[in-house]
């Protein structure tokens, strides 16, 4: 079934075009909302939640613009919106995940990985370090390189996404770049890992 | 080249986004520099963790709870008006005044009576030789049955 027509048969309310469309972009959403929040629960239930959305409001898509860039924007908007909503409880999380390791993605994916606990406690912590040297960046920042480096977007597509020119995009992903690796040399001259 | 440059420019050579010179001079100073090299393995691994978290295996259940999701919201959405305050508004307003009135008909029910000191020593004296059998049968009588 083709973009279009998956959008004129949601536009009716057909349920089969809406099982096509999550199952052609579930992945793209996914892992955009994870690349922002870093949490695949947190990640699969705003993921639910952008394909409500697009479920409930197709009549308001316009045609002009591609499905995939739409997507985007929700996915990256519900996943701010996440971030915000939950800074307060961030104090809380820290004692879950500690007791529950439940911020790990890595770990989930990797079962097989435990034959080697050394590697596995130093990836966890690079996992974690990275995580929050890329929270740390500022808003466009994050939300260009995670668009480029978890979805493997080019400058064009993302500044579409964002709403910006091209070259601000490339700013963006050259500033970010840089501040991480002002945070990761930062730490790998204290040790930190 | 020194170090410092390096540093700075290591992330982006190793995306493999520099001008083809400064990519060679890169590759040269790594040759040699055993401190740059050790910084760029950092910087590799890191890398490697983002290209394994792109790859997200798809939740087979994913759809299956997305409809109960929306199954649910929809019941919410389609209750009438007088429901969806009673839960929202209603609800918690009754809960909080049980829980007041709670606290304070109990802080009511465990006040102690204030007690009369005269009724009180009277008390003492009239019951508490009855009540005490050590004064009616000693220990040693006791004993000695």
């Amino acid at each position: 079934m083709k973009e279009t027509e998956i959008i004129n048969r949601l536009q009716q309310g057909d349920e089969q075009a809406f099982k096509q469309l999550v199952g052609n972009y579930q992945e793209l959403v996914v892992t955009t909302c994870f690349g922002l929040v870093h949490n695949m629960e947190d990640a699969e239930d705003i993921a639910q939640d952008v394909f409500i959305e697009v479920f409930r409001s197709v009549d308001k898509f316009r045609a002009d613009s591609k499905l995939s860039t739409w997507l985007y924007r929700i996915s990256v908007n519900r996943s701010l919106n996440f971030i915000r909503d939950n800074k307060r409880r961030k104090w809380f999380w820290s004692f879950e995940d500690a007791a529950e390791n439940k911020n790990n993605p890595l770990e989930k994916r990797t079962h097989g990985a435990s034959e080697n606990p050394e590697y596995e406690f130093e990836n966890n912590q690079r996992t974690q370090f990275l995580h929050q040297a890329i929270d740390s960046l500022p808003k466009n920042q994050r939300i260009a390189f995670t668009l480029n480096k978890y979805e493997d977007l080019n400058y064009n597509e993302i500044s579409e996404i964002m709403d910006l020119s091209k070259s601000s995009v490339e700013s963006l992903i050259h500033r970010a770049k840089i501040n991480l690796q002002k945070k990761l040399y930062a730490c790998y001259k204290k040790k930190c890992i | 080249m020194k170090c410092n440059s390096i540093h700075k420019n290591l992330i982006f050579y190793l995306d493999g986004e520099l001008p083809p010179q400064e990519m060679e001079d890169i590759k040269n100073h790594l040759s040699e520099c055993k401190e740059c090299v050790a910084f760029a393995e950092e910087l590799q691994k890191t890398q490697a963790i983002l290209a394994a978290e792109k790859s997200v295996e798809p939740n087979p259940f994913f759809y299956t709870r997305l409809k109960a999701k929306m199954e649910a919201e929809e019941t919410v959405d389609s209750a009438p008006r007088w429901q969806q305050a009673w839960v929202k508004v209603l609800q918690p307003a009754l809960f909080s005044f049980l829980l007041v009135a709670g606290v304070y008909f109990g802080s009511k029910i465990g006040k102690p009576e204030p007690i009369n000191v005269a009724v009180a020593n009277f008390a003492d004296e009239q019951v508490i030789p009855y009540l005490n059998e050590m004064d009616t049968e000693p220990i040693e009588a006791f004993l000695m049955e």
